[in-house]
């Protein structure tokens, strides 16, 4: 019988194109790579993403939280037509997009989460989920929404998104935007970027393992405490700025 | 005029501060007076911008003054739009140059990551003309970006140079504790990988993101005193020795010469003059990088380089840390930050540290000589200042 | 009506000023309204211009052109720019037309286009 029963509640996916992995170059020099992830690597973002569920900024927490049951209803076959990708520095996790299509020709976006900021890894991700959506899998139009400022900015506001209002958005129900293959194919070239084929070492290098962010995103913590401890001769300011990350104060 | 001393220096991280406005000037105050050894001043000068519109204070002396229980010292703030730190330094330096008072506070703060980006470029787009430029939608970086194409036109001045100035800046910044911006940049990753337009797009033509400044919180601190308490003290002798202040048009279509700044030379001429000392004698200088062509600009009006040459000394290398004038080695606004009003203090807390030979890793050797110059509106209103180490 | 914007000339000396101002920067007159309003030419060439990417929160377009024009009479002027591909000293003609709304106010000013 559970045998049974879970055929039921297991949804079927329909085939759609993988992603081709692609790779581009940040501001530091540094190169990125973005590629489409298995069901078996979704446990190694997992751990990367629940801290984020604890940083009140920006809103990560709510961004972290869902993403972290999307990922998990992924692994576990509990949700429909839904893909991950993610950008990695030299095996590092430095960002994670997903979404789902909402039919043959209407995609729905899920999340971009940026585990290193500052450097436009977000908005390089977030155009790829696009081309994805547009390009390889060849739909009409995407549906967006933005839970923080900085998305709405990013996405509303850049690629100029149409409204789609009477759309109910999958995250929180709140009115839709859609990206559409004309509002794409005019952000092309300045907003979507990336080269192909990814040289086999960097490739390698992405799919050996994903690697730990070295510096996520952290709850806004004694910004202080740097000044307090040049006058600090016993260091105690920088160390319990230290505890204070690691939960220890 | 009596001289007036250095005695005491303090600074915050610029970055996104969330902590009330007061405690953010407050804050560098309390370090600075520990640095100097002293518990009560004169007076106290309160360097911000835009406190009562972005944090929703007003009178912001009369609460910093209280919070460091330096009640009944005198307090004021002071506002000179990007220029307020220099300016309030200025106050200070008469106060004391007077004998009005012995020892003065000058403190500053800026808490603009208070409201979003937008309505920030909004406040300091508010410092243009209300009728002839801010209606249009003009706002600071569209200013400097105009200026800017009118600059590479007339004296050959690239994006290219552009670039360099923010990845010497970046690469400083990364050898300063405090600075905003710990972020490696590289031309390839800039400028001329196929992603590099995209890693780096218009703010507004020809300028890019990265030829623009952060919006950053923070706070800087100094205090001044005259010869007398400073030779008590047993610090490093550090002389404010000129002070030269400016003014241009306020609309920046009324210049008769679109690409001079003649409030910079003008400021920068009388702050030599006072100090006695010509700009060839300079070792270290803190210029106002809001944007990456200001610090090239300004490396010419202030006398470093001939008219039309800065982009040729900073190709040589002469500008960066170990050339003959290291500019901005704290990462300047670029990617030190800039906390609008707080701008001007942090520069001379850069310049007094590198005199006195604590600036570590950055370290310019042998620094006698410091400048620094902060610089209001679109180059509306300039403050320059020449310190001098005595000893 | 064509609606004009004003240079303000001295009746002391004839200078013309834009903006406004309260004092002739050229005889530094201090009586009071001793200015006459003079209508801006509406021709130039463009002196320099820029395309704002981030704009305050008043504006709800993307990006939006700005330059500064040198009119017939000398006089330059900051103004909005409809010009699709923008070069220094080109011909531009102003027409004013409003150029910044906020819930009820609305601001008028110079925009120009191709000549």
């Amino acid at each position: 019988m559970a045998v049974d029963l879970e055929k039921i509640l297991r949804p079927v996916d329909n085939p759609v194109p993988p992603f081709p992995p692609k790779y581009m170059m940040l501001a530091g020099g540094e190169e990125m790579v973005i590629r489409q992830v298995t069901r078996d690597e979704i446990p190694d973002i997992l751990q990367h993403v629940e801290p984020l569920i604890h940083v009140e900024r920006d809103y990560y927490d709510v961004v972290a939280a869902r993403l972290y049951s999307e990922l998990l209803a992924y692994y576990r076959y509990r949700v429909q037509d839904e893909y991950v990708l993610v950008a990695q520095i030299n095996g590092e996790l430095v960002a994670v997009v997903n979404g789902r299509l909402l039919s043959k020709d209407v995609g729905m976006s899920y999340h971009t989460v940026a585990l290193r900021r500052g450097l436009r890894v977000g908005a390089h991700a977030f155009a790829t989920k696009m081309e994805y959506h547009i390009d390889i899998i060849g739909q009409k139009e995407v549906l967006v929404v933005a839970e923080s400022p900085i998305g709405f900015r990013r996405w509303m506001i850049e690629y100029e998104l149409e409204k789609r209002f009477h759309i109910a958005h999958e995250l929180g129900g709140v009115p839709s935007w859609a990206l559409t293959k004309e509002l794409f194919n005019r952000a092309r070239e300045t907003l979507v970027v990336g080269r192909r084929p990814v040289p086999q070492h960097l490739l390698e290098k992405a799919q050996a393992a994903i690697l730990p962010p070295t510096d996520p995103p952290k709850a806004p913590v004694d910004l202080l405490a740097a000044t307090r401890s040049l006058y600090d001769s016993t260091g105690t300011a920088l160390m319990s700025q230290r505890w204070k990350q690691e939960g220890k104060a | 005029m009596r001289e007036v001393y250095v005695v005491g220096i303090g600074i915050t991280s610029f970055t996104r501060l969330e902590y009330p406005l007061s405690e953010i000037a407050a804050f560098p105050a309390m370090v600075a007076l520990k640095d100097a050894g002293l518990s009560k001043v004169d007076h106290v000068y309160v360097a911000n911008m835009g406190s009562a519109r972005l944090n929703h204070q007003t009178g912001l002396a009369s609460a910093v003054v209280d919070t460091l229980s330096l009640t009944p010292a005198g307090a004021e703030v002071i506002e000179n739009g990007p220029a307020s730190g220099a300016s309030a330094i200025k106050q200070g330096f008469m106060a004391v140059a007077s004998g009005l008072h012995d020892t003065v506070l000058v403190t500053s703060a800026e808490r603009l990551r208070e409201v979003n980006n937008l309505e920030a470029t909004d406040v300091v787009a508010s410092l243009s003309h209300p009728l002839a430029e801010y209606i249009y939608g003009v706002t600071l970086p569209s200013l400097a970006a105009m200026f800017t194409r009118l600059y590479m036109q007339k004296y050959g001045v690239t994006e290219r140079h552009l670039a360099m100035v923010a990845v010497k800046n970046h690469d400083n910044a990364l050898l300063n504790f405090f600075a905003h911006l710990h972020e490696k940049i590289t031309l390839e990753g800039i400028l001329d990988s196929p992603e590099a337009m995209t890693n780096n797009p218009y703010v507004a033509e020809p300028l890019r993101f990265f030829d623009c400044c952060p919006v950053s919180d923070g706070g800087a601190a100094v205090i001044l005193a005259s010869a007398e308490v400073a030779k008590q003290l047993n610090k490093p002798m550090i002389r404010l020795a000129g002070v030269g202040q400016a003014t241009d048009t306020h609309c920046v279509h009324e210049r008769a010469e679109p690409t001079d700044l003649l409030a910079v030379r003008g400021a920068a001429a009388k702050a030599f003059q006072m100090a006695g000392v010509s700009p060839s004698d300079v070792n270290v200088a803190e210029l106002h990088d809001a944007f990456t062509i200001l610090e090239i600009v300004e490396s010419e009006e202030v006398g470093f380089f001939k008219k039309g040459e800065g982009h040729l000394a900073l190709e040589r290398g002469e500008t960066r840390l170990g050339g003959r004038l290291p500019i901005n080695t704290s990462g300047g606004l670029k990617a030190k930050g800039h906390p609008v009003g707080a701008t001007g203090v942090g520069q001379a807390h850069e310049i007094v540290l590198q005199l006195r030979g604590e600036a570590d890793k950055r370290q310019v050797k042998d620094a006698r000589i410091g400048f620094t110059c902060n610089f209001g509106g679109f180059g509306n209103n300039v403050v320059c200042l020449v310190f001098k180490r005595e000893n | 009506m064509a609606l004009e914007i004003y240079a303000y000339q001295c009746k002391k000396c004839g200078q013309l000023h834009y903006p406004f101002r309260m004092v002739c920067k050229k005889c530094g007159n201090l009586e009071p309204f001793e200015f006459n309003t003079v209508a801006l030419p509406k021709n130039g060439k463009l002196l320099t211009f820029t395309t704002v990417h981030n704009l305050p929160p008043d504006f709800n377009v993307a990006k939006l052109s700005l330059g500064i024009v040198e009119l017939e009479n000398g006089m330059r002027i900051t103004g909005q720019l409809k010009v699709p591909s923008p070069k220094i000293g080109m011909a531009v003609s102003g027409k004013v037309e409003i150029v910044r709304e906020a819930e009820y106010s609305k601001n008028f000013g110079m925009v120009f286009y191709p000549a």
